[in-house]
């Protein structure tokens, strides 16, 4: 977690963005926000990006940065309209398998050989969701691919849109799924160096399958008119000089 | 401070009262609206989208009603005066935000234009169902305030009075209106601006580095917009006066007693500045019709029959509904033998009315199902039925029968 | 006051209890909202207005009811009837029988046939779609309708309805509604000998 704050925070530092703000959906230590040079709001759990909508529409100057954990059951419908309407928002999915707060229960990106009582159900492939979606930006990183990720981010945060970027997490009570892992910290590396860069691969490819390498990287990036401005080119069309374009 | 002349689209209209309610949030200063689509309230959020350009607002339809209230709270923290519009199965989905609305102590407004329920219920035909959720329909401990206008007039009024319910005390305030009064149409006059009173959001202005979010001494302190560098941090966790969760045992009940206390004390000190009723020949009345929304507009004709056969009745029609008007019930209960409240629904607010009187009056209950409002015999039946019954010697009557057993009373046998 | 059982203004406080009745899309909650603009807009009265609304108003029977009095409207529903405008068969065999004794049933001659009605309702036929076709297009026939109702009811006068009917349609259709308004109003002059009603 704190390794993906400092990320984030190097990102917001080197994009020069003035006007940030984070919306999660789980508990911030408070040494962890009083680092943060930013505003941070801890909302209902799978509602960051419906509440950073409101805050984005609200003031369209703010940036906002929508972290959540493993998504796509709470708000996973927020996520895929997000994205259908580019808000512009970035999007950290911090995937780690599990609920960690709640004594490791399973999700939706939970991995079958991973648990010990394995849930049946296929995982969801967040990056190729984010892009179905119409998301401008999809990346995926570990976090131990410090450099990488917070250059994503920056890149994120300097795109305007719906921009993606999924960071495979360890979650502390998850290791014990793997026999040969003792700690966290080689949870950590476990990923690492089970994870190949392959930037630019088709979204398709890149499902987390047991035994496989993970695939990393930036896979997918477009141009398309945000909410707001296909909103102002609407209503100018169609109401001519009459309608002051809203920022 | 007096409304900005370019959010009031003054003049006479002839519109209903969700019309009239998008309007009243135009002139409040209200700039977003994040809504979903639900009759019978769809009229309202469409009135405010075709205006939203002309005063500068934004609106947007999300996916569902859980976005559009989380994205509401965001553009309330964002700086803006902020409301959704919903009915009964997406006031359902929004109670999970409402109670983060009042954890955060964020002023907005919900417009609930109620339909029959439980469930999917009524579309769209009218209800008066909603009121106990609108009370107590998140988890936890927190205060609201409630308006039920009973016109398209009152619509804007309300709508306007409700935003600056919620600027003063920084609470969610829901208008629960219903199915009649949202497509019931009738002239609404919109005054000038110089003549709407408007509560400005007020804006932290000290340094920023002692900007303190929930300061104890103060219960609706001024908020700051998200983004200007005070390093906001928000929790829907029980937080300290900083906002921070506490994590500590210990530190966990004291910081939740002093929490949820500010949540409630905000309000219930204030009640006698909340409360807004509107009495109708109360001083002698030996009945009192206790009545809110359309129900009370019904109930004038039942009344009038009343009064046609002699009986003294009374009418109190709560305007603000929640926070309850314990005192003025209690004071009445005094006084009379009996109050009669007809609502539409199988019992909600009679139940504070039966705790308000401490079993000093009558309590007679008018329930409807929903789908139409009541035939006004009913309620003149109702009036009838408690005129009838005497106190006794100690001035406490005696428990005949329970509510439900009114209820029945009512329909198998005052009919016949 | 009305002192003959002739007349059939109200006494509740001089309320008239109106309803507009056909199928969906003969414009019948416009006509409604047009009436009750013009009633407490321009002629300063109090008018309440509610619709059916909902899936059984699409296109089968679909109604408007209209309340408009001299004074505030407090009970803002109608029980009986004093007018009845039926632009379908369906709408008047649905709403007849709510129709008071000594009411006032407004219907089109060619798209309703009446069956045997009480003795004291009056009764005031009017082709208006035929009218409104002949004008050029089937769609004002509501309009048509409220020139025939404003001629006969006098709930409204026709100075406000000139002035709510432009409000109440597109710019480039003014003209043709407001022909057909007119067109309405003068067959009251043709109508044959009926017994004469007064507003007092």
């Amino acid at each position: 977690m704190s390794i993906i704050t400092t990320c984030l925070t190097n990102a917001v530092k080197k994009s020069r963005i003035k006007k940030v703000c984070l919306v999660s959906d789980f508990l911030y230590q408070r040494e962890i926000v009083d680092s943060l040079e930013f505003d941070t709001f801890h909302v209902t759990r799978g509602r960051p990006i419906a509440f950073g909508t409101g805050l984005k529409l609200a003031n369209p100057e703010l940036k906002v940065i929508a972290l959540i954990g493993d998504l796509i059951t709470l708000g996973g419908n927020h996520f895929m309209h997000a994205g259908r309407r580019n808000m512009d928002i970035v999007v950290i999915c911090v995937n780690n398998f599990i609920y960690p707060k709640i004594a490791g229960n399973t999700t939706p990106t939970t991995k079958v050989p991973f648990s010990q009582y394995a849930p049946f159900e296929r995982p969801i492939n967040v990056p190729h969701m984010a892009k179905s979606s119409g998301a401008v930006y999809v990346a995926r990183w570990t976090t131990l691919h410090n450099s990488e990720l917070t250059e994503s981010i920056t890149q994120a945060l300097q795109k305007s849109g719906f921009s993606v970027i999924e960071v495979m997490a360890p979650g502390g009570s998850y290791f014990a799924g793997i026999p040969s892992l003792k700690n966290e910290s080689e949870l950590l590396k476990f990923y690492y160096e089970n994870s190949v860069i392959k930037n630019g691969e088709d979204t398709r490819n890149v499902e987390i399958i047991p035994d496989n390498k993970i695939i990393v990287g930036k896979f997918f990036e477009q141009e398309r008119p945000t909410f707001l401005d296909s909103y102002n080119a609407q209503l100018s069309r169609v109401m001519g000089d009459k309608f002051k374009p809203y920022v | 401070m007096r409304a900005n002349p370019k959010d009031v689209f003054t003049g006479a209209y002839y519109i209903d009262g969700d019309v009239s309610s998008a309007y009243g949030a135009a002139a409040a200063g209200c700039k977003f609206i994040g809504g979903y689509p639900i009759t019978p309230s769809t009229e309202a959020f469409e009135a405010f989208v075709r205006r939203a350009h002309q005063v500068g607002a934004i609106s947007i339809q999300m996916e569902d009603e859980l976005g559009s209230i989380a994205s509401v709270i965001g553009a309330s923290w964002a700086g803006k005066k902020a409301m959704t519009i919903t009915s009964g199965p997406g006031f359902s989905l929004m109670m999970e935000n409402i109670g983060l609305g009042a954890m955060l102590e964020t002023p907005f407004v919900v417009l609930n234009i109620q339909r029959g329920g439980p469930s999917t219920g009524l579309p769209t035909l009218t209800g008066q169902a909603d009121m106990m959720q609108s009370r107590w329909g998140s988890h936890g401990d927190y205060e609201i305030i409630t308006i039920a206008p009973d016109s398209p007039q009152e619509m804007f009024d309300y709508t306007v009075k409700a935003f600056n319910l919620s600027e003063k005390y920084r609470c969610p305030v829901m208008i629960m209106s219903d199915e009649c009064v949202g497509h019931m149409t009738e002239k609404v006059v919109i005054p000038s601006a110089d003549k709407i009173e408007v509560e400005p959001r007020r804006f932290y202005k000290g340094d920023k580095d002692k900007y303190i979010p929930f300061p104890v001494d103060n219960l609706v302190p001024p908020m700051v917009k998200a983004g200007d560098g005070y390093k906001l941090h928000l929790t829907g966790l029980a937080h300290d006066e900083k906002g921070y969760p506490l994590l500590t045992q210990n530190s966990k009940v004291k910081t939740q007693n002093a929490n949820t206390r500010r949540l409630v004390d905000k309000i219930r000190l204030n009640v006698d500045k909340i409360i807004e009723l509107k009495e109708d020949g109360i001083d002698d009345a030996e009945i009192i019709v206790v009545s809110y929304g359309i129900t009370s507009r019904v109930a004038i004709r039942g009344i009038e029959m009343a009064r046609a056969k002699g009986i003294k009745v009374g009418s109190l029609r709560l305007v603000t509904v929640w926070p309850f008007p314990e005192k003025k019930i209690t004071e009445l209960a005094n006084k009379v033998k009996a109050f009669v409240v007809p609502e539409i629904n199988y019992g909600q607010i009679v139940f504070e009315v039966e705790r308000c009187a401490y079993g000093k009056a009558n309590i007679v209950l008018v329930p409807h199902g929903g789908g139409s409002v009541h035939n006004p015999d009913d309620i003149f039946h109702a009036i009838e039925y408690a005129a009838k019954e005497r106190k006794n010697v100690d001035g406490i009557i005696e428990q005949k029968t329970n509510l439900y057993s009114l209820i029945f009373e009512k329909e198998y046998k005052l009919h016949g | 006051m009305p002192n003959s059982p002739e007349l059939w203004v109200i006494n509740l406080n001089r309320m008239f209890e109106i309803k507009f009745a056909g199928y969906g899309g003969q414009g019948l909650i416009r006509s409604g909202v047009i009436v009750g603009k013009a009633a407490s807009i321009y002629d300063n009265k109090f008018s309440t207005m509610n619709q059916s609304f909902g899936p059984e108003a699409r296109g089968g029977a679909c109604s408007s009811q209209l309340l408009v009095s001299e004074t505030k409207v407090l009970y803002p529903y109608v029980t009986k009837l004093d007018i009845l405008v039926a632009m379908s068969r369906e709408a008047y065999e649905k709403f007849e029988p709510e129709l008071k004794d000594t009411g006032m049933l407004i219907y089109d001659s060619d798209l309703v046939k009446l069956k045997k009605m009480r003795p004291k309702i009056k009764l005031y036929p009017i082709p208006a779609t035929r009218f409104a076709e002949e004008l050029g297009n089937r769609i004002i026939a509501n309009v048509v309708m409220l020139g025939f109702f404003t001629a006969i009811t006098k709930v409204v006068s026709k100075q406000a309805m000139e002035k709510a009917i432009p409000d109440s349609v597109p710019e480039r259709f003014k003209d043709l509604n407001l022909k057909a308004f007119n067109k309405g109003f003068q067959h009251e002059k043709q109508i044959p000998k009926i017994p004469k009603f007064q507003n007092s």
